[in-house]
């Protein structure tokens, strides 16, 4: 079988470098001999109701609100996810998955895309900068998530949603020092970009949401030295 | 009403400074040369941008007082800014000599880069300055320049520049602002944000570069719709916001002009990134009463603006440095490098922009089959992007050690910090 990874609206969704998440689920189901293939979509274009990822980057406020209708006309990205398919999404794509979220000057809410019991409104500091946080897997074990947040929105949990982790540093949802959250196999988080190459431990979690199996680790050296090097960089610097 | 002609052929008088801040700029320069020489020992920043710095702290005027007076051409845009002023400064030199001409060379374009170029020439009336994005602004309210020339608008410094769009508002305003006093605007018509940003002004000259770089632009700036591009040309299906038709354009190496001559560059600064700047210059030099003969004969000694694409060397190292800031320059950047082993130097300084997430937006793919060395304060980074991209490469975090002792020559492209470094280690700068 080949698993298919779909990068959701690059040009509307990927101001940070986010298309690198899909390089790096893809590579580490190759680097397993499990076949992958990453298919982009773009607005206009009908979305795969059959993959097994979805992939949901960052963008500005007017890339959200035309991120979000299209999606609710395309539908299938909620056929998905009713199927079974995992959707991991960042940032601006974290936001408009939730019920509801603000854009422009005005604040003016906007509903979401509603797979996540969420909301966002505009936070009282811009968060930018590098951010730790501590994430409780599954099975109750924790393991430090580390990237780059830049948002201005903070994000309110409901009782659907819970949070993926602590924050060490940095912003994260902003109101009471969680950060990012899951609901089913849907997972959002802040840290934008390429979150997933520095953070393989939670690669692997949305890949193993989305094959509904265990996964055997992949060391790399290099990705444990870029942690070693993050974390002790981002816990060096000053309090945010 | 048409834009006033410009007639270079009679000299201008730049503004006398009044007294009062002419003395107190004779103060700031005095103790701005003796800071500029003690960072010069301490070989951190160039003088001239502590001396700008100083100056335009002690006389926050200076710029006020500096610019009016003078025919200014000012270029501005993401990409590209360096070389474009380099060439119309090159093509105004060769028609009318380089003793009236003054320009900030080293690429300081904030407003202390600029004044300070302008300080130490008060007799040059022909100014050609590189201007950054946000600074476009106070340029034309402050200068009145004659012409303006918009190149570009990409990613860049996300973690300072959250929307691209508003630096393109700011410049929309200025010209608004400045109405019928405003500057002839010089504008690339295949960047819907500059287009969106340039057509309030009542002259523009409109180029198609030809761009290859699309990414960082998929809405309509005016709407938010999807943009759609057909045959090259991009459009908003609602029709409020459409290419414009240009009058000069790049047409494979060389640029065509409004009569329909087409004029081979045969530029010594490679690449089809460099054929769009001198489109742009050479427009500018027309609006600028410089015909594109003359124009192409200075444009033609341009070498290695403010060290882009020098040959340097690291002991018995030759290499030649190439400059990349964000993903369209790498794209530009890349295909230009031809050696074996290539090394790549990644910093996240504030001016490379913190967050290096950019580097999965960069096709580091086809660097397969060669050797990469990663050096620079974020190497790791790029590490792991090359092993995703499954790049044979060596970490070597220090600049020094990673160009020391290659027996063939390498080709170097660095983010904005190391670059600088890379120009002072080569004996550059
Ligand atoms: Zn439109």
């Amino acid at each position: 079988m080949t698993v298919t990874i779909v990068l959701v609206y690059q040009s509307l969704l990927g101001i940070y470098g986010d298309r690198g998440n899909a390089t790096v689920l893809s590579k580490r189901l190759e680097w397993r001999g499990i076949d992958a293939r990453v298919v982009v979509v773009e607005p206009g274009q009908t979305l795969p109701a059959d993959a097994q990822v979805y992939l949901l980057g960052g963008g500005e406020d007017l890339a959200q609100t035309t991120a979000v209708r299209e999606l609710t006309k395309d539908g299938n990205l909620f056929r998905a996810v009713d199927a079974g398919a995992a959707v991991f999404a960042v940032c601006a794509g974290y936001q408009i998955c939730g019920t509801t979220f603000t854009i422009g000057e005005r604040d003016e809410v906007v509903g979401g895309l509603g797979l996540l019991d969420v909301e966002t409104r505009r936070g009282d500091v811009r968060a930018v900068g590098e951010i730790l946080y501590r994430w409780t897997k599954p099975d109750g074990s924790t393991s430090l998530v580390t990237g780059f947040e830049n948002h201005g929105g903070f994000t309110r949990l409901g009782p659907d949603a819970r949070p993926l982790g602590v924050v060490e540093k940095g912003i994260g949802n902003g109101y009471d020092g969680s950060e990012g959250a899951q609901q089913g196999k849907v997972v959002a988080t802040y840290p934008h970009g390429p979150v997933l190459a520095r953070n393989p431990e939670l690669a692997d979690h949305v890949l193993e949401l989305a094959l509904g199996r265990t996964l055997d680790p992949l060391p790399h050296p290099e990705i444990d030295e870029l942690r070693r090097q993050r974390i002790a960089a981002v816990r060096a610097s000053r309090a945010r | 009403m048409a834009a006033m002609a410009v007639d270079l052929s009679i000299p201008r008088s730049p503004h006398r400074l009044p007294a009062l801040v002419k003395a107190r700029l004779a103060l700031a320069l005095a103790a701005g040369s003796l800071a500029g020489a003690a960072s010069r020992l301490a070989r951190r920043g160039s003088g001239a941008s502590i001396r700008g710095q100083l100056l335009m702290k002690v006389a926050p005027d200076a710029l006020a007082n500096l610019l009016p007076g003078r025919t200014i051409a000012t270029v501005s845009g993401t990409n590209g800014k360096t070389t474009t002023t380099h060439l119309l400064t090159a093509a105004v030199r060769s028609a009318i000599g380089p003793g009236r001409v003054v320009t900030n060379a080293d690429g300081a374009n904030l407003h202390y880069g600029i004044a300070s170029a302008l300080a130490v020439a008060p007799g040059r009336d022909v100014a050609i300055l590189e201007t950054d994005e946000r600074v476009v602004p106070d340029v034309v309210r402050l200068g009145k320049p004659a012409v303006l020339v918009l190149l570009n608008f990409s990613r860049d410094q996300m973690d300072r520049n959250h929307e691209i769009k508003a630096l393109g508002r700011g410049w929309r305003d200025a010209l608004v602002r400045a109405g019928e006093t405003g500057p002839v605007v010089v504008a690339n018509a295949a960047d819907p944000l500059v287009v969106w940003a340039a057509r309030s002004a009542p002259k523009v000259v409109w180029v198609d570069t030809a761009t290859a770089w699309t990414q960082d632009f998929s809405l309509c700036p005016e709407c938010g719709t999807m943009l759609t591009r057909t045959d090259g040309h991009w459009a908003c299906p609602t029709g409020d916001l459409v290419q414009p038709e240009a009058t000069w354009r790049v047409d494979g190496d060389a640029v065509v002009d409004p009569d329909g001559t087409r004029w081979e560059l045969g530029l010594q600064v490679p690449g089809a990134f460099n054929v769009s700047n001198a489109a742009c210059a050479l427009a500018a030099a027309a609006e600028l009463g410089i015909d594109p003969e003359t124009a192409i004969r200075g444009m033609r000694g341009v070498t290695s603006p403010a060290g882009r694409y020098a040959t340097a060397h690291f002991g018995s190292t030759t290499a030649r440095l190439l400059l990349a800031k964000n993903p369209a320059g790498w794209a530009e950047a890349l295909p230009l490098t031809t050696t074996d082993t290539i090394v790549l130097a990644i910093d996240s300084a504030a001016a490379d922009g913190r967050d290096v997430s950019w580097l999965w937006d960069v096709e580091y793919e086809q660097l397969a089959g060669r050797h990469v060395i990663a050096t620079g304060p974020r190497a790791q980074d790029l590490s792991v992007r090359l092993l995703y991209a499954e790049v044979e490469h060596s970490v070597v975090p220090d600049l020094a050690t990673a160009m020391a002792g290659h027996a063939d020559p390498v080709d170097v492209v660095a983010t904005y910090t190391p670059f600088q470094r890379l120009r002072k280690l080569g004996g550059l700068a």
